[in-house]
């Protein structure tokens, strides 16, 4: 165990091989303030210090002035507030805090300070590492740092010179490096002004741009593609070129995010901390796990650790560290249950190509839509009436084999029994009224002589007690050897009325038994 | 000793027995064996196991064939191939390992629950590997991390080694001849 102290508070940590010596050990930078500090073996190596930025000449000469005796502070903080207005370089930090002070504290930072040269320097804000020019694991790597004065510095890795430079539209706040500097690189920088953008080389500008609806909390590289965490609480991808593949909302806020990665199994997953003690890793945007944590996890790390491949490492808000090992026998699974569209929604359909009648078609219904719609409501209105109408017929010619007079109300179904020529045939007839009965009925039938006879044609039906079934039974005969059939038509009758309470048609049954002999 | 007894020490010299030899990457498998081989045939250079190696040896009264399984992690399933030749185990831990020793566990308790081990009464050896180190946990603090207290239908021995020089192994390897005769009889 060792310990160094910075000056100022960290903005981003890395390792990386700085030479080619052997053993290969790699180097610690540590970016804090203006300053990356490097280490190697635990001890202190190097410290670079970002170049000062251009300073206003105007704001250089008023500070002249001052040294020179020739204004007093006051006048000072009006010249430096005009100064402030009109300039395209910014004042200096000097100046500012000048200008944040009560007349009182003027005179003693003015004596303190006026000696020396006027500075303006930026500070580092994110920090990544660029292989030189192999691939290889233990190559030889840049430094990348992004810096709040918007600018991308690639840095050379033994002589600490800064190879390129970029320039970004916003301050970066997260990177992900990527390739080789001396190849192709894509360098993907997260800035605070709610964008991404993606810089490669030979190119100063970004060359593409991902606009966020929300702001970007964390970037993780998958592959070619960058899986953006967003302060809405949802987990986006992209391609290389900013165009979106998917996106999935989370359960809570994300903390941190990290890449896990393990060839040997193909598998290529993006680890998510969240806000409610949770790290949830995804596979594109299908969750795979998750693990609960005894606290909010703030940082995540996911490699080789001592001899394990597989090893998590988190460190929590409260500052606890947790070290997971994967297990062998670890299998990554979709979660099947995984809310969204089913499989089959995605699968291509081999829709045919649209047919001229059909261009014709849609065509017409465009231009004369409501003239069709007001067709089909009118054609649907006298259908309407149609089925009214004749339903109202049949009630009134007593065509149904219900009856719905409120004086006899009554119910009647018929049963044929039988092979032939004999058929029995039998009525049941209700009176669905509460409680009055009903009296002085008959039952008539109607039917082709020639094909039917008939023992009794009409029958006088006793009195009908309200709810009991009565069964009217009677005979038929065919006389017919042709193996054909038809209809015999049943009336319920009232004494003194011509018209019928109710009727039915009976559809008689082919005669078997003279169709055999 | 009766006849009997005689007769099934004859019959244990002249069977070869078994032995796998498990544990994680760099527990001390390879030089453990490298050990319990006679003098005159011990490797000076260990160099890492990949996949495994078979080596024969004799000690007083019974011969080994220890099958050296790597515990490189990507080759650890190979060890199962194995398992139904197997008539006793050594497994070795790293005492210095603490990080790994949940590593060890999951390892253990995959193995005595694989179809070809678990209903069979085979003897286990536990080697608690550099004792020598400083800060190595005791084999009563290993045994108790690897809940080997739960093995129940198995019996089991465990003892702290230094493999670098040897001490410890006699012990285990007494106990384990002593199983394996008794297993005869
Ligand atoms: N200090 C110490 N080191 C040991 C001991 N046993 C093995 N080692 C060392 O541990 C490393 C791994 O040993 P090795 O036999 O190759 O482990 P294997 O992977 O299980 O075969 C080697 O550097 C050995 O020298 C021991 O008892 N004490
Ligand atoms: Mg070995």
């Amino acid at each position: 165990m060792s310990e160094s102290s910075l000056l100022d508070l960290p903005s981003g940590l890395v390792a990386f091989f700085m030479d080619l010596h052997e053993p290969r050990i790699p180097a610690v930078a540590v970016a804090s303030g203006p300053c990356v500090y490097v280490y190697k073996n635990l001890r202190p190596y190097f410290k670079f210090t970002l170049p000062g930025l251009r300073v206003n000449t105007l704001e250089q000469d008023v500070w002249r002035q001052v040294r020179e005796g020739q204004i007093d502070p006051l006048t000072l903080k009006e010249m430096l507030e005009s100064v402030r207005k009109t300039a395209d370089v910014p004042l200096s930090v000097r100046s500012l805090r000048f200008l944040s002070l009560d007349p009182d504290d003027m005179d003693d930072f003015v004596q303190l300070h006026k000696q020396q040269p006027i500075r303006r320097q930026t500070v580092i804000t994110c920090i990544g590492t660029l292989k030189k020019s192999t691939a290889d694991e233990d190559g030889v790597s840049c430094l990348v740092i992004g810096t709040e004065s918007c600018d991308v510095f690639v840095l050379d890795p033994e002589a600490f010179i800064i190879l390129s430079t970029m320039s970004l539209p916003a301050p970066p706040t997260m990177m992900d490096v990527t390739g080789q500097f001396d190849v192709e690189f894509r360098i993907t920088v997260a800035c605070r002004n709610g964008n991404i953008y993606i810089l490669r080389r030979e190119s100063e500008k970004p060359k593409y741009c991902i606009e966020l609806s929300s702001h970007p909390v964390g970037l993780v590289r998958v592959g070619k593609n960058v899986v953006v965490g967003c302060a809405d609480e949802s987990l986006q991808g992209f391609t290389q070129k900013g165009k979106k593949l998917w996106t999935v909302l989370l359960p809570a806020p994300i903390t941190t995010m990290a890449s896990m990665e393990l060839p040997t199994r193909g598998l290529q997953a993006v680890l998510v901390g969240l806000a409610n003690c949770e790290v949830q890793l995804y596979r594109d945007k299908s969750l795979l796990s998750s693990i609960k944590t005894p606290e909010v996890v703030s940082s995540i790390c996911f490699g080789r650790y001592g001899r394990e491949d597989g090893t998590l490492i988190m460190t929590t808000k409260d500052g606890g560290l947790i070290v997971n090992i994967l297990k062998r026998t670890a299998s990554f699974e979709d979660r099947a249950a995984a809310a969204g569209p089913p499989l089959a929604q995605s699968v291509r359909l081999n829709v045919p190509k649209k047919t001229k009648l059909y261009v014709d078609q849609t065509l017409r219904e465009r231009e004369s839509g409501a003239a069709m719609h007001r067709a089909f409501q009118m054609d649907l209105s006298r259908l309407r009436l149609a089925a009214a109408g004749a339903y109202v017929k049949a009630l009134e010619s007593s065509l149904t084999p219900m009856s719905c007079r409120l004086s006899e109300p009554l119910k009647m179904n018929a049963v044929v029994q039988g092979l032939g020529p004999a058929f029995k045939l039998t009525l049941n007839v209700q009176n669905t009224a509460a409680c009055r009965p009903v009296a002085n009925l008959a039952v008539s039938f109607l039917y082709d002589e020639s094909l039917y006879r008939m023992r009794t044609p009409y029958m006088r039906i006793p009195l009908l007690v309200p709810g009991v079934v009565y069964p009217v039974e009677t005979f038929v005969e065919c006389s017919s050897d042709k193996g054909i059939s038809d209809i015999i038509k049943v009336f319920v009758l009232q004494e003194g009325s011509s018209a019928p309470l109710l009727s039915a048609h009976i559809n008689m049954p082919v005669s078997e038994g003279l169709t055999i002999n | 000793m009766g006849l009997f007894d005689k007769l099934a020490a004859w019959l244990g010299l002249k069977k070869e027995v078994n032995v796998l030899c498990l544990g994680l990457d760099n527990s001390g498998k390879t030089t453990i064996i490298n050990q319990l081989k006679p003098a005159n045939a011990q490797a000076q250079d260990i160099v890492p196991t990949i996949g495994f190696s078979i080596e024969k040896f004799k000690t007083s009264s019974l011969s080994f064939t220890v099958f050296d399984m790597s515990g490189q992690g990507r080759y650890r399933n190979l060890w199962e191939h194995y398992y139904k030749e197997g008539q006793a185990i050594i497994f070795v831990i790293d005492s210095v390992d603490k990080l790994r020793m949940v590593v060890a566990k999951e390892e253990l308790d995959t193995l005595l629950n694989h179809p070809d081990i678990k209903h069979r009464r085979i003897p286990i050896l536990f080697f608690a590997n550099k004792m020598d180190v400083r800060d190595a946990l005791s084999s009563v603090k290993v045994s108790q991390l690897l809940c080997l207290a739960n093995i129940k239908d198995k019996p089991w021995h465990i003892c702290a080694t230094d493999a670098l020089k040897g001490e410890g192994l006699q012990e285990g390897v007494d106990w384990l001849q002593d199983q394996i005769k008794t297993m005869r009889t």
